[in-house]
């Protein structure tokens, strides 16, 4: 993408052009700070930060920010999903704070432009007084062509009749662990060769271990018109609680 | 045994461009059926360009998304132990997959990274270099050429969002009159 824009440019007649190829990418890697628009931390699906004393959060803070000081920060983040956007503000410590989160496996870490003031200087929405919401809350929103767990199950229950569950692991992991009620199993390697074998006028909902065949499974049924959606989860994972035909 | 392979070669491709449904994306090339004498020599290679969807060990399968915007599709290709460049093949990197039909399956012979090639007249510039301009408030404008979306949710100190089909739209209009500042392109690296 870059490389098409500096050519661009240099058909504009701009005389000096440079690209960095490493990109957000490195930029990120070399714990250098990046930020984010006060739009996405207005009206995205984020974790808000601050980071400041907690007295300093309570004279004011950022409208729909957690506040959590620089030296709880770990703790309090334990049990937030990896993948969701973090952004901090505070005052110096920010920048260090920006290297712990990345190390804690986070990777979407960036920050609030100026910080607090920056923000209000900017005209942002503020909040002020005691706080109450200390536990982070963080709940994906369900992206492209992902069918939510709660829909998921209903199909495996037979309660939603009107579903065809393919589970896109190997015969092998199906052998091994089980598979859900209601479902038959379409390994991905097979599943371009066996698309007759799924109605157009059903719903298909494709899983697998951990989402990542399921969603590969998708995209190609998706390209023959099928009415598809797939489950990007761990099917391990509590929350799905989907009862299990057992070898 | 070669003479087989030969009545069997326009199957194999018309299979191919059934199962792929790929005639018409700009990425992805696909010979056409030629007779079936000349078949062997004048076979282009089959080849998907595009950026890594997904992959999986276990079913020994990748998926590419070739073509762009509306049209993009992802196309799926097995692999196995004689595929060259298996490891290139990750998540969100750009590759050119070489691929043949065996049966009804595609099956990638070679996957090789596409690394962005610097345009005539423009240099790279690295991170250090880049960090030292941005601290020191170089007189530098620095474009992010990503979607918007992704500007929004991270991008350099005093960066721009101008993705490249804005650029392509308004061209000089979105950047600086001054044809002389130093611009500096970033993305979301080099694949």
């Amino acid at each position: 993408m870059s490389t098409a824009s500096a050519g661009l440019a240099k058909k504009l007649g701009y005389t000096n052009i440079r690209v960095y190829l490493d990109g957000e990418p490195a930029w990120s890697e070399a714990n250098l700070p990046t930020y984010s628009t006060s739009d996405f931390i207005k009206n995205g699906n984020v974790v808000l930060i601050d980071i400041r004393p907690s007295k300093k959060a309570i004279a004011g803070r950022i409208k729909g920010a957690y506040s959590v000081p620089y030296e709880s920060l770990e703790d309090k983040l334990d049990d937030v999903p990896r993948n969701a956007p973090i952004v901090l503000y505070g005052d110096k410590e920010v920048l260090d704070a920006v290297a712990a989160v990345r190390a804690e496996g986070f990777n979407f870490v960036s920050l609030v432009k100026g910080g607090y003031e920056g923000w209000v200087k900017s005209g942002g929405e503020i909040d002020k007084g005691p706080i109450f919401n200390t536990e982070i809350k963080w709940v994906r929103k369900l992206g492209k062509g992902e069918v939510s767990v709660a829909d998921f199950r209903k199909a495996t229950t037979g309660e939603d009749k009107d579903v065809v569950i393919v589970d896109a692991r190997t015969k092998e992991e199906v052998a091994e662990l089980g598979i859900f009620k209601n479902t038959i199993n379409i390994p991905l390697d097979e599943i371009p060769a066996r698309m007759n074998e799924l109605p157009k006028d059903k719903k298909i909902y494709v899983h697998c271990s951990t989402g990542a065949r399921a969603d590969m499974a998708y995209n190609e049924m998706v390209k023959h018109g099928l009415n598809v959606k797939f489950l990007l989860l761990n099917i391990k994972d509590a929350e799905c609680d989907c009862e299990i035909i057992r070898p | 045994m070669n003479k087989k392979k030969l009545r069997l070669l326009p199957l194999c491709l018309m299979l191919a461009l059934l199962a792929g449904g790929c005639a018409g994306t700009q990425n992805a090339e696909v010979a056409e059926a030629p007779p079936a004498k000349e078949a062997a020599q004048k076979t282009e290679p089959l080849v998907y360009e595009g950026e890594i969807a997904g992959v999986s060990e276990r079913a020994k399968t990748i998926s590419i998304t070739v073509g762009k915007g509306e049209q993009a599709k992802v196309m799926m290709v097995k692999f196995d132990d004689k595929t060259k460049g298996v490891n290139n093949a990750a998540k969100g990197r750009a590759v050119k997959i070489a691929y043949e039909m065996r049966d009804k399956d595609a099956f990638a012979t070679d996957v090789q990274l596409k690394l962005a090639k610097l345009p005539p007249g423009t240099s790279e510039i690295k991170t250090p270099e880049l960090q030292k301009l941005i601290n020191d408030k170089a007189p530098i404008y620095l474009v992010d050429s990503r979607p918007l979306m992704r500007y929004n949710q991270s991008h350099l100190p005093d960066a721009h969002s101008i993705p490249v089909p804005l650029l392509e739209e308004k061209k000089g209009e979105v950047l600086p009159k001054n044809k002389d500042i130093p611009l500096v392109f970033y993305c979301g690296g080099p694949t």
